[in-house]
């Protein structure tokens, strides 16, 4: 069995070698194919890290009158936090409003002597409210028309974050969807090319195949070279892939930060955890694509 | 060794290949097939190792029903049979070592056990001396006992050859002859197809004789008289 193992793989190199340039277009396609998965799996990681970020900054700012009493304060915040929908309340009073306006108006004396003219602090306690997701919004905006406390409050503030979301949102469908079809364009002309040097292979061994059934070679010795063949061309696309991307991801990562600030667009991080099942599920798509068109080859053009 | 009952060959649509062959080679025999172009010879020893399968009939190899053998016992099959051919059938691109060890690798026999047969074979079909040859540097006689050799390496019990002195003059066709015959004399049953008059005169073995598909003739020590 070693013995034969060892013979199969030396004629797949054998064809591999033979068929030099036309194994060199085949990788090239499978290459393609996967460069264009791999471009479809940076925009997912991109585009969820956008998502996640504008998520992260929704949140809604409750500014209550100067004579709200504590008590419908706490009132409020319990409520909120009571919401399924709230990720954190934050409570600004009254004299942390005031401390945190000078602090950002201190150099301006004409609003610090405004200031002074009222005599009193003019600021009522807020609320910061976080939600989880931007669906949530609307559910939080409705909840602060409560009666207990509706009163109270002098205005709600809040950016209009849903569209920002639905915006990349439609934005990475669309490329998405391209990306898709692009690849699937390139999977078929893949699964045409491995049929073709497969064809190829088994055109130029014709005189070899012939003896080989001659002299009482088994099927199975037969074909296995071409199915080894193809097998060794996923590995080397994949190989190449994976080569290429990381270096790709990693200089991606610091002109993201353009859009992303202070934080990474998580890309190296993403393919660092899980290059494994990437790869290795890449690889076996690949693997299993090349052999059902290396077989529908062989049952078409090695009479076996 | 070889028996037909009752066999038949019919290629679409209705082209008769051998019908209702019936014969029995015993162990050991060497036994010539002949006919003029056309009468089934070729489709006799296709059916012997496996290459067609009989429309109707039986046949058996050693005991072995190979009527209706599956695919994947032809290889099996054919480790049992050496089979030798008019136009050689030789790897241009490997020496006549290469050519010979080729059926011992792709039946997956150890490295081992290949150098210790090659060179037996070569010593019988006389090309130890041209062992690194290509087959393009071979004589037609040569390069034919190469494919003889290449039959031998699985110690086959039955030897088919089809046509095996139709590409050689008579000199190389009498060498190749000589060397069926010896073989034979080791113990291999032998089926020579050929329409070589001289060749089957010349070693007065059992004849059998095809006309349209049929057998017209089955003598011992018989002459080619077509």
């Amino acid at each position: 069995m070693f013995v034969s193992s060892y013979r199969v793989s030396k004629f797949a190199f054998q064809n591999f070698w033979r068929n030099f340039w036309l194994s060199i277009i085949t990788v090239s396609m499978l290459l393609l194919t996967l460069i264009t998965i791999n471009i479809l799996l940076v925009m997912n990681v991109v585009t969820d890290r956008a998502i996640s970020l504008v998520e992260d900054r929704v949140e809604v700012s409750v500014y209550f009158y100067n004579y709200t009493e504590d008590t419908t304060l706490s009132s409020a915040v319990a409520y909120l936090r009571g919401l399924s929908q709230v990720r954190n309340v934050e409570t600004v009073s009254a004299q942390e409003a005031y401390e945190q306006f000078v602090v950002r108006h201190g150099d301006d004396e004409q609003i610090m002597s405004s200031l002074e003219e009222l005599g009193e602090n003019p600021f009522g306690p807020s609320l910061i409210v976080k939600a989880h997701t931007v669906e949530d919004f609307e559910v939080i905006i409705n909840a602060l028309d409560n009666p207990q406390f509706r009163d109270a409050i002098r205005e709600k503030d809040f950016s209009d974050y849903q569209s920002i979301v639905e915006r990349i949102r439609a934005t990475s469908d669309r490329v998405r969807t391209f990306g898709v079809a692009l690849a699937v364009v390139f999977l078929l002309i893949a699964i045409l090319i491995v049929f073709n040097t497969v064809r190829m292979g088994i055109f130029i061994h014709r005189e070899e195949i012939a003896i080989m059934r001659l002299v009482g070679a088994s099927n199975w010795f037969i074909k296995a070279p071409f199915l080894l063949e193809m097998i060794f061309l996923s590995l080397i696309a994949v190989g190449i892939t994976m080569v290429m991307v990381y270096p790709v991801v990693a200089f991606l990562e610091p002109q993201m930060s353009v859009y992303f600030g202070a934080e990474s667009s998580g890309l190296v991080a993403y393919f660092t955890e899980n290059g494994l099942l990437i790869f290795g599920g890449e690889f076996l798509a690949l693997v299993l694509v090349t052999l059902f068109s290396t077989g529908l080859a062989m049952r078409k053009y090695l009479k076996v | 060794m070889i028996r037909f009952k009752n066999v038949s060959k019919i290629y679409p649509p209705n082209v008769v290949g051998v019908e209702g062959v019936s014969l029995h080679v015993k162990p050991g025999e060497f036994v010539s097939i002949v006919g003029k172009s056309g009468t089934g010879k070729s489709t006799l020893a296709k059916l012997l190792f496996a290459e067609e399968r009989p429309s109707r009939g039986k046949i058996e190899i050693g005991g072995w029903d190979i009527t209706h053998i599956s695919d994947r016992d032809i290889s099996l099959l054919r480790r049992q049979i050496g089979v030798v051919f008019q136009d050689f059938k030789l790897l241009p691109k490997k020496t006549v070592y290469e050519n010979v060890a080729f059926a011992l690798q792709v039946a997956g026999e150890r490295p081992r056990r290949i150098r210790e047969v090659v060179p037996k074979v070569l010593e019988i079909v006389n090309l130890s001396n041209k062992s690194d040859r290509y087959p393009k540097q071979l004589s037609g006689g040569e390069q034919q006992r190469v494919a003889i050799g290449r039959a031998l390496v699985h110690s086959p019990k039955i030897l088919i050859a089809d046509e095996p002195t139709g590409n050689l003059d008579t000199l190389n066709s009498r060498e190749i002859m000589d060397l069926l015959t010896k073989i034979n004399e080791f113990g291999t049953t032998v089926a020579l197809v050929t329409h070589d008059r001289d060749m089957v005169n010349r070693i007065k073995r059992r004849v059998i004789t095809l006309e349209e598909g049929k057998i017209v003739s089955d003598v011992e020590e018989g002459r080619y008289k077509l």
